[in-house]
């Protein structure tokens, strides 16, 4: 319970600057980009007509969203852009379930994470935007509706960032906490297994989900 | 019996958090179970389709989800920070 708000870091000094690193966040991605090599390995080794399991399950993914890119994007921006939200995708899945494995922190527990994620698929769509419209097209766009309403269309692009990240780190951090809590109170009997499951996978699974969606939906607004 | 300040803003900060999470808690529930009703609704009239209406319905309730979680930040916040 006492070490709900802190945060493990490694801390050195480089030239008169004081530099904080969160060491669990980062050795965490390490080990999920790891573990993200390793399955890409398995699938890819020897492969067949017949599919072996690996193989089957990650054509299951990257079919499947594939066709979510190509319906959300069209034909060949949907070809460009689909290997980038398989990543993202999978690569949130492991971040929210491995919370699950007694002693690992999920690097989505730490906003730097998700806002790192968003504010990259913030710079991806807006990126996009500029280079199918022309800088003046994209720019124009602000203005579109009437004339004055150039700040709330700016004000909603940067709402979007933080609405899309604040809820995955939100979701992930709030359920550590409350299952933390919760097993605290009930002095670890019965109930954990049920919170972990409820928390870490069904709305890990959810969250994963929705932050991918958001970002292509935001991606082919853009592009429109 | 005197009152330090200290305590004073503790107080206050666990007051401010349980208001937060308590009134953020009634929009999200109110719009979740809107959501769920039109798909229970949809349902019925077309049941082949209800493994596509589940699924929607559940990225519609993420969604709109999000300000209760925002709700639950600032009373985290609350709690641990101040």
């Amino acid at each position: 319970m006492e070490g709900i708000g802190k945060v493990s870091q490694w801390v050195f000094h480089l030239g008169g600057m004081r530099i904080e690193v969160n060491s669990a966040t980062l050795l965490m991605s390490w080990l999920i980009i790891g573990l993200i090599l390793v399955f890409i390995v398995l699938a890819t080794r020897r492969r067949a007509m017949v599919p072996g399991p690996w193989q089957h399950l990650s054509e299951l993914i990257v079919c499947w969203i594939r066709d979510l890119c190509v319906d959300a994007l069209g034909e060949e921006w949907g070809k460009r852009y689909y290997p980038l939200i398989c990543a993202l995708f999978i690569f949130l899945l492991l971040c929210n379930w491995i919370s699950m494995v007694p002693y690992m922190t999920a690097p989505t527990q730490d906003l730097n994470t998700t806002l790192g994620l968003g504010i990259m698929g913030f710079f991806i769509a807006h990126g996009t935007a500029i280079w199918v419209k022309g800088p003046k097209n994209y720019i124009s766009e602000y203005f579109k509706p009437l004339f004055f309403l150039m700040p709330l269309n700016v004000v909603g692009e940067v709402a979007k960032v933080i609405s899309i990240s604040f809820r995955l780190f939100g979701n992930i951090m709030g359920g550590s906490i409350i299952i933390i809590v919760v097993s605290y109170l009930v002095y670890g009997l019965i109930l954990p297994p049920f919170l972990n499951a409820f928390f870490n996978l069904f709305v890990g699974t959810i969250q994963a989900f929705v932050f991918t969606v958001l970002t292509l939906v935001y991606i082919s607004v853009q592009i429109r | 019996m005197e009152i330090s300040g200290a305590d004073l803003i503790r107080a206050a900060a666990l007051l401010g958090a349980g208001l937060s999470m308590g009134f953020g808690a009634i929009g999200p529930g109110v719009g979740e179970g809107i959501v769920g009703g039109s798909a229970c609704e949809a349902i019925g009239r077309n049941p082949r389709e209800a493994g596509l209406l589940t699924r929607t319905m559940l990225v519609g309730q993420a969604v709109s989800e999000s300000t209760g979680i925002y709700s639950l930040v600032v009373a985290l916040l609350l709690i641990f920070v101040v």
